[in-house]
């Protein structure tokens, strides 16, 4: 047992911190544009810088989770919530495909180019009327050597800007992920959709419609659905560090703003009404990053339990994502409210945390099934 | 940063899981129900060797560490021993029998502490008054010092283990014009002249822990039997609060583990519908939450006593937060257990009703949770 962290899990975080200075303000606001080209170029921008720092390699080496990419990603979420989810979508999500399950070409392939942030990568998994079960609807048809994939995918983070996406599919009955060009025959991208939340990432449809992949771009196919239920818990690792991330900024500003406004001739942290609020909300972001580290834990050292505390942590740190940053815009007033604030943009993103990935009800069955001993 | 126990605490762990099924969880219902004291149990425990875990075997204890300490705890939850019990254990042994041997003088550690290990003798601390909970400055009872002794006067109130205890720490104000700088505390022995106990208070929970008031006339105890300095009794009181925030919270996890298992056994069994109701997603929900709830609160608990266990000063803003999430998260999830039982959960026969009970007083003992508020929202200001 060692509650703290270690210098090298502390070095990685402060350097990430180091990296956003007062100059890099503007340079995020262009990233939240909706102009494709900038969205595109500002992730490449600053993947590149975070590459020097180690962060990108994070979980592609051993393709483990650990509590230093936890905590060092749960910087990133609270500096900038878009940057990040885009970023660790194309890096643990689409990098760590390919480390995990990719042959040595493959990894010679794409590898390099994900750790030094050269390479926009983005995964469709989820369908329209897929259920949970994992039945998918995208199907190959081998020809060959080669494959033919045809299937349509909802809503793909990164989709518009990448440069590779894996899509998920089944061949012969048997998952498989086709590594598809981002600009490549038979592959139609939807148009950027309008989101309430993460208005900075670039989130499509995509269809394939008979698109040919070659057997060199495709991982599997596989024994059976594990690879898939990992993409799901590492995209669920994800949208949790991105919970923290929204709730440590949210308590910060709130925090902040209680400690300088004044009302009555004093701050208004004075008030019980305001001070115990933000207990509360402090209460519920350090519960959430231990669980959060632990399920993390769990998973790297290969604890029988680490699926289910994945999704406990999943759960707990998006519900109390949205009650945090809904509590600061309470403490801050008007201001928290206006657009663009990080209380109320926090607010809008800690919706989207708990629809995507495995959303909160289905993760809540899974539990339930795994206390049960059902699962 | 790592999350692990090692063999020795996980083997402690079962070993006392083990003990306690048999000897001790099948007498809880019993004696919750009726509202008494199990001193069988409670010198059984004494016997095991969990009432001085964590004291050095010199003075009978079993040299443990604090997360073995808190593990033992847990251990007692998991097997279904009723809050009563395991309150009384935590007033005895963390808030009585810790305070003299943290802060006492060697006469006073070899004269109490074998025989607070052993279960012979029971202890109680007295630091809450009927006008006092909270604010424990303002508390009113006086000791004054007259020649080589100190003569006691006031009431203490809400005290676990009050009618029965041997011995009792007891906070007063020597300086009765001064705040938290005032406060000193005592040992005062059972059967001392002006010491006495009020009636057994019939609480909703933790039943078969015995609660009353403490009542100083004129008490007379000689002045050796001041723990520590005179006016240290705030900084004395305020250590306990590591233990407040980790052991004598864990049988509250512990508990929590032992109510899932009911459910699921329940929701295994219990069919509508035509189907067990387990395969129902409201069940699920339900058995999920109550899961949640338990995973988060273990890593609160374990850091305040692993923190304690490096020899680290009581951060403040962590033992708070621990405190605020097990007692005001946790009524919910016990909520849930007694919902998921149906009619069955509100009768005693099931477990569920006495845990819904017992936990009850997580947020109100030992500093409520406003308290903890105040201490975490002071700590935010001044940062």
């Amino acid at each position: 047992m060692n509650f703290d962290f270690s210098e090298k899990e502390l070095s990685l975080a402060a350097k990430v911190k180091d990296l956003f200075g007062p100059d890099s303000r503007d340079f995020l606001v262009r990233g939240e544009s909706r102009d494709l080209q900038q969205t595109r170029d500002s992730l490449l921008q600053w993947m590149k810088l975070l590459a020097q720092t180690g962060y990108l390699d994070l979980g592609l080496l051993e393709g483990k989770n650990s509590v230093a990419l936890v905590a060092t990603r749960e910087n990133l979420a609270a500096l900038a919530p878009s940057l990040f989810l885009a970023l660790e979508v194309s890096t643990r999500l689409f990098g760590r495909l390919v480390a995990v399950y990719g042959t040595s070409d493959q990894k010679a392939a794409f590898l390099p180019a994900v750790q030094d942030g050269q390479l926009i990568g983005a995964v469709g998994l989820s369908e329209t009327g897929m259920n949970i079960e994992s039945s998918l609807a995208t199907l190959a048809v081998p020809t060959g050597h080669d494959f033919l994939v045809s299937g349509s995918k909802g809503h793909v983070v990164n989709a518009p800007v990448a440069d590779w996406v894996a899509v998920a599919g089944k061949t012969n009955d048997r998952l498989a992920f086709f590594l598809v060009k981002g600009e490549s025959e038979g592959l139609s991208i939807g148009p950027r959709l309008s989101t309430p939340g993460y208005e900075g990432v670039a989130i499509s449809p995509l269809s394939l419609q008979n698109g040919p992949v070659s057997s060199g771009m495709c991982l599997g196919p596989f024994e059976d659905d594990e690879p898939l239920r990992k993409a799901r818990s590492w995209q669920d690792d994800i949208l949790a560090a991105a919970g923290l991330g929204l709730m440590r900024r949210a308590l910060d500003c709130a925090s902040e703003y209680a400690r300088g406004h004044k009302s009555g001739g004093k701050p208004i942290i004075a008030y019980q009404e305001i001070a115990f609020k933000l207990a509360e909300m402090l209460t519920l972001l350090q519960t959430a990053q231990l669980l959060a580290y632990r399920a993390a834990w769990m998973a790297e050292t290969g604890d029988p339990e680490a699926e289910l505390l994945g999704h406990c942590a999943k759960v707990f740190c998006t519900e109390s994502a949205e009650r945090v940053t809904s509590a600061s815009m309470q403490v801050l007033g008007q201001h928290g409210y206006l657009r663009g604030h990080p209380a109320e943009e926090g607010f809008r993103n800690a919706k989207y945390l708990q629809i995507a990935g495995t959303s909160t009800e289905i993760s809540r069955v899974k539990i339930g099934d795994g206390v049960l001993g059902r699962s | 940063m790592e999350f692990s126990f090692t063999p020795e605490q996980r083997m402690f762990k079962e070993q006392v899981i083990r003990f306690a099924r048999k000897e001790i969880a099948p007498r809880s219902p019993d004696h919750d129900l009726r509202g008494e004291f199990d001193f069988q149990s409670f010198r059984k425990l004494g016997e095991f060797g969990i009432l001085g875990l964590h004291f050095p075997e010199a003075l009978g204890g079993g040299g443990a560490d604090v997360v073995t300490t808190v593990l033992a705890g847990e251990a007692l939850g998991e097997a279904g021993v009723d809050g009563g019990l395991t309150l009384a254990y935590g007033a005895h042994t963390f808030l009585c029998a810790d305070t003299i041997f943290c802060h006492g003088t060697e006469a006073q550690r070899e004269r109490f502490i074998p025989k607070l290990a052993s279960g012979e003798w029971i202890g109680c601390m007295g630091m809450t008054e009927p006008g006092a909970g909270s604010d424990v400055a303002s508390i009113t009872t006086r000791a004054e010092k007259r020649g080589e002794r100190y003569v006691l006067n006031g009431n203490k109130m809400f005290i676990t283990n009050g009618p029965m205890a041997d011995v009792a720490v007891v906070y007063a104000k020597t300086e009765k014009d001064l705040k938290h700088a005032g406060m000193s505390a005592f040992i005062v022995e059972k059967g001392t002249p002006g010491f006495s106990a009020g009636r057994n208070l019939i609480k909703m929970g933790v039943r078969s822990s015995h609660t009353s008031e403490l009542i100083f006339e004129d008490c007379e105890i000689p002045a050796e039997n001041l723990i520590g300095q005179e006016g240290a009794g705030f900084f004395m009181a305020m250590q306990t609060v590591e233990w407040d925030r980790s052991a004598l919270l864990a049988p509250f996890i512990g508990g929590m583990t032992y109510i899932l298992k009911k459910c699921v056994d329940y929701s295994r069994q219990r069919v509508q519908f035509g189907r067990p109701i387990g395969e129902f997603q409201a069940i699920k929900h339900k058995l999920a939450d109550i899961k949640i709830f338990i995973e988060a609160a273990r890593s609160l608990c374990y850091r305040i006593a692993w923190c304690k266990d490096q020899g680290r000063p009581l951060n403040h803003l962590e033992a708070a937060v621990a405190k605020l999430f097990l007692g005001d998260w946790s009524l919910a999830p016990a909520n849930d257990a007694v919902v998921l039982f149906g009619g069955y959960g509100y009768c005693h026969e099931y477990e569920v009703e006495r845990y819904f009970r017992d936990s009850r007083l997580a947020p109100i003992g030992g500093g409520t949770s406003e308290i903890q508020k105040r201490i975490i929202s002071k700590l935010l200001q001044w940062a």
